[in-house]
């Protein structure tokens, strides 16, 4: 399984999120690998997380390569550093963004 | 500007340039236009038939707009000038620069008007730091505008410049045949417009009124700005003149960063501090509470958004902990440089709990207070899982990024800053003593905002035990006996760094002083070794790294002086507060109401004017508000319940002092004082006040 597959599946599987407790919003990320792209649309309500594919209007929309969002989903990059770079483009509120990505896993420690 | 350099800025965009308008940069001359941390013109050159310009004068309109007056000519003498220039500039996302030529001779002319225009595209920290680019450069004439570019694999940023008058574009500029007849002039608007590349397209900002061109996104406000602001009365026309000097300067301060909605919290300093710090902008909000509080409470939401949530060595972050500074240039991006953002202090956390409490006594908008309760957990809790580095219940920092963390994550951030009396430096980590204060008054606010808005009695009494417990440890801990004053730190050994210090007076702010100490430690504040007459030095006069002009090692900080006034009202030396008071404002004078970051340690009898230390940044965001702090503390501003407390104590100096509409959650109230009374008079005007 990919990172970003076992990210969202994680998710969806806690149900609930006490770090997004705060946050009532939909996300959707369109992850492209050459011509395909991968949705993935996550609804959050007071911190109760739902994930599913559906092609729906979102609060935020994130797009990037695949193998971008694995990097990310795994912790080894850093979701605004990546922005910042322009490997993802963000659409909507950034806000979202900003709380949403709370819950990306650490990056393996004693990097700097 | 003393630096001869003009700055016009909005927001995190500013234009640094000569006093011609025109922009020569090279790698490590921090001249040029610049946003979001990158630079996006370095050179920007008008000429006239080839030759340069002269100034005659700059008119700094608003911070955010100027105009320059020019002659052509060459060398000094100005020759007998047929023609004058004007070039009035006004920066938005990238500027607006409108170009006149007026022709004063009986017969027309036929100029040749150039501007030579390019970018080096450099980040803000390789202007700092003269580093080396590792992308691509490309120039593209195209429509008749000038396009500068840069890439580095995905990373892009672009800067397009275009005019209104008929000209010819090459790729080193515009040119224009401009004739002009006589007594006529000639006229051209040029816009500099920037774009940022994302996700493989390059977006150009949007103007917050839907206008084509760059324009100020918050200049327009700066009248309803002055006029939000309570009115200061007074029989001293420098205070005055201080007091409005802040106000206009920490409107250009005002910084709205991207996750804000919109709205602007204190960046640090103009212009390369235009971003959010944890630090700064407390302290700032914390200075401006009483006259601007809706910097505070952007200031608490966009930290609360940006909260650390995870380990993460690179940035030094921590769950729970409020961020050291954001930055959005190449570097950062590329992760050469940790600030996506950088967590790395031990103080921003807890204050950002005490600017949360102290937001609320005086607006009374528990709504925030109920709204950011995970956050402000999450900050407690920082306290003792993840700053307690020793194990022994103080907070403690050391860095875990070497390379380009921040050694001392203190606001005496330079590396010599903490010594022992006989100038050694300790090793890491280090506990310094005003981090414990702050711990202490980040519980006890705390447990304030459990009891009386979280509804959580438990949490409350358990902060509050264990801010008594750190208060009896504290005093017992880091007081030098012989000395009789709080050590500036404890080493890992447990041992004093034994160095008198101004941090001492931050202690008395936080209130962890215990009632028994506070004298001793005012009259070391107050004595010669660490009063200059001016203000309280950093580092006392005879500690071994003493040096009246050392960045942290005894120049005198306003802001820092501030706080220390704040504190000594705290425990009841009126007096001493508005001496300290009086001696900052009167070196506010010799800065026409600017005061710098810093200025020199030297006895105010020897220099009779204050040093300034020379610094990058002017104004600087905590100097700015500290002239707002001293009205407080000279009027003895406290809100008490739903009443603000009027409690008077004046400099010789000041014979009336009268501020008008404070704004509160009383609606808005009046505060007068006269002489060295403690109270004349207390109008109320639109509610009943309690005082003293």
């Amino acid at each position: 399984m990919d990172a970003t597959t076992k990210f969202f599946e994680g998710l969806e599987a806690r149900g609930h999120d006490p770090r997004l407790a705060k946050m009532s919003a939909t996300l959707r990320f369109d992850l492209t690998n050459g011509k395909r792209t991968a949705r993935w649309l996550v609804s959050i309500d007071k911190g109760d997380v739902s994930v599913s594919h559906k092609n729906a209007k979102a609060d935020c929309v994130v797009r990037s390569d695949s193998a971008v969002f694995d990097g990310i989903a795994s912790g080894e990059l850093n979701a605004f550093a990546a922005a910042l770079r322009g490997k993802v483009g963000i659409e909507g509120n950034p806000e979202v963004l900003v709380i949403f990505q709370r819950v990306f896993p650490e990056p393996p420690r004693g990097r700097s | 500007m003393n630096d001869g350099l003009v700055k016009i800025l909005d927001g995190n965009t500013f234009v640094v340039s000569d006093s011609r308008g025109d922009i020569e940069a090279s790698l490590t001359d921090p001249t040029g236009l610049f946003s979001y941390d990158s630079r996006f013109l370095s050179t920007w050159i008008l000429t006239v038939d080839g030759e340069r310009l002269n100034p005659l004068s700059v008119d700094d309109l608003q911070y955010f707009e100027t105009r320059f007056f020019l002659v052509p000519g060459t060398g000094t003498v100005y020759v007998d000038a047929k023609l004058s220039v004007i070039r009035q500039r006004a920066v938005g996302d990238g500027f607006h620069e409108e170009l006149t030529i007026l022709n004063h001779d009986a017969n027309p002319v036929n100029l040749t008007v150039r501007i030579e225009a390019g970018s080096d595209f450099a980040d803000l920290f390789e202007v700092k730091d003269a580093l080396e680019k590792k992308g691509r450069y490309f120039t593209k004439v195209e429509n008749g505008r000038l396009l500068l570019g840069y890439e580095r694999e995905s990373f892009g940023r672009q800067t397009a410049i275009s005019a209104s008058a008929p000209h010819k574009v090459d790729k080193q500029g515009l040119t224009f045949s401009a004739r002009v007849e006589p007594q006529g002039e000639w006229t051209t608007d040029l816009d500099v417009a920037v774009a940022t590349r994302a996700g493989g397209t390059y977006v150009r900002p949007k103007y917050v009124r839907g206008e084509r061109r760059a324009q100020p996104n918050m200049g327009r406000s700066l009248e309803r700005w002055l006029a939000d602001a309570p009115r200061l009365e007074s029989d001293s026309d420098s205070l005055k003149v201080t007091y409005r000097r802040s106000l206009v300067d920490l409107a250009a301060l005002r910084f709205a960063p991207p996750v804000s909605g919109g709205r602007s919290l204190p960046a640090a300093g103009l212009p390369w501090f235009m971003t959010m710090f944890g630090r700064d902008s407390i302290f700032t909000s914390l200075q401006a509470l009483p006259f601007q509080p809706e910097l505070a409470a952007t200031t608490l939401r966009a930290l609360g958004s940006w909260q650390g949530s995870r380990v993460d060595d690179f940035r030094d972050e921590d769950p729970g902990r409020i961020l050291h500074e954001m930055r959005y240039g190449e570097m950062t991006a590329f992760e050469e440089r940790p600030h996506s953002p950088y967590y790395g202090n031990a103080d921003a956390t807890a204050l950002y709990v005490v600017l949360l409490d102290e937001y609320e006594r005086w607006t009374g908008d528990r709504k925030l207070v109920r709204d950011l309760e995970s956050e402000a957990r999450a900050a407690l809790r920082w306290i003792d899982e993840y700053a307690d580095l020793m194990g022994t219940g103080y907070v403690w920092y050391q860095r875990r990024n070497e390379e380009t963390g921040l050694e001392n994550q203190c606001w005496k951030d330079s590396w010599d800053s903490i010594s022992y009396h006989d100038g050694r430096l300790p090793g890491f980590p280090r506990a310094t003593c005003e981090l414990q204060g702050y711990a202490y008054d980040a519980k006890m606010r705390g447990a304030r905002l459990a009891r009386l808005v979280w509804k959580d009695p438990a949490l409350a009494e358990a902060l509050e035990q264990q801010a008594a417990d750190l208060k009896r440890r504290f005093n017992r801990d880091f007081w030098v006996k012989d000395g009789e004053f709080f050590a500036l730190a404890l080493d890992t050994e447990g041992n004093h760094v034994d160095s008198l210090s101004s941090n001492n007076g931050h202690l008395l702010w936080s209130g962890i002083v215990d009632k028994s100490k506070a004298k001793a430690v005012v009259g070391h504040l107050m004595g010669p070794r660490l009063f200059s007459g001016w203000g309280v030095r950093t580092l006392a006069e005879g500690e071994g790294r003493y040096n009246p002009i050392g960045y942290h090692v005894g120049t005198v900080w306003p802001f820092d002086c501030s706080f220390i006034a704040w504190g000594l009202r705290n425990y009841g030396f009126k007096e001493e507060a508005a001496q300290l008071a009086a001696g900052i404002l009167d070196a506010a004078e010799f800065f026409d109401g600017r005061l710098p970051e810093a200025f020199g340690g030297y006895e105010r009898g020897v220099t009779k004017y204050p040093v300034q230390y020379p610094t990058a940044c002017s104004p600087q965001a905590w100097s700015t508000g500290t002239p707002l702090l001293l009205l407080r503390t000279m009027l003895g501003l406290e809100p008490v319940g739903e009443n603000l407390i009027v409690d008077p104590a004046l400099p010789s100096s000041i014979g009336l002092l009268a501020l008008l509409d404070i704004p509160g959650r009383w609606g808005r109230v009046d505060a007068f004082a006269r002489g060295r009374d403690l109270l004349e008079a207390l109008q109320p005007r639109r509610r009943t006040l309690a005082r003293t």
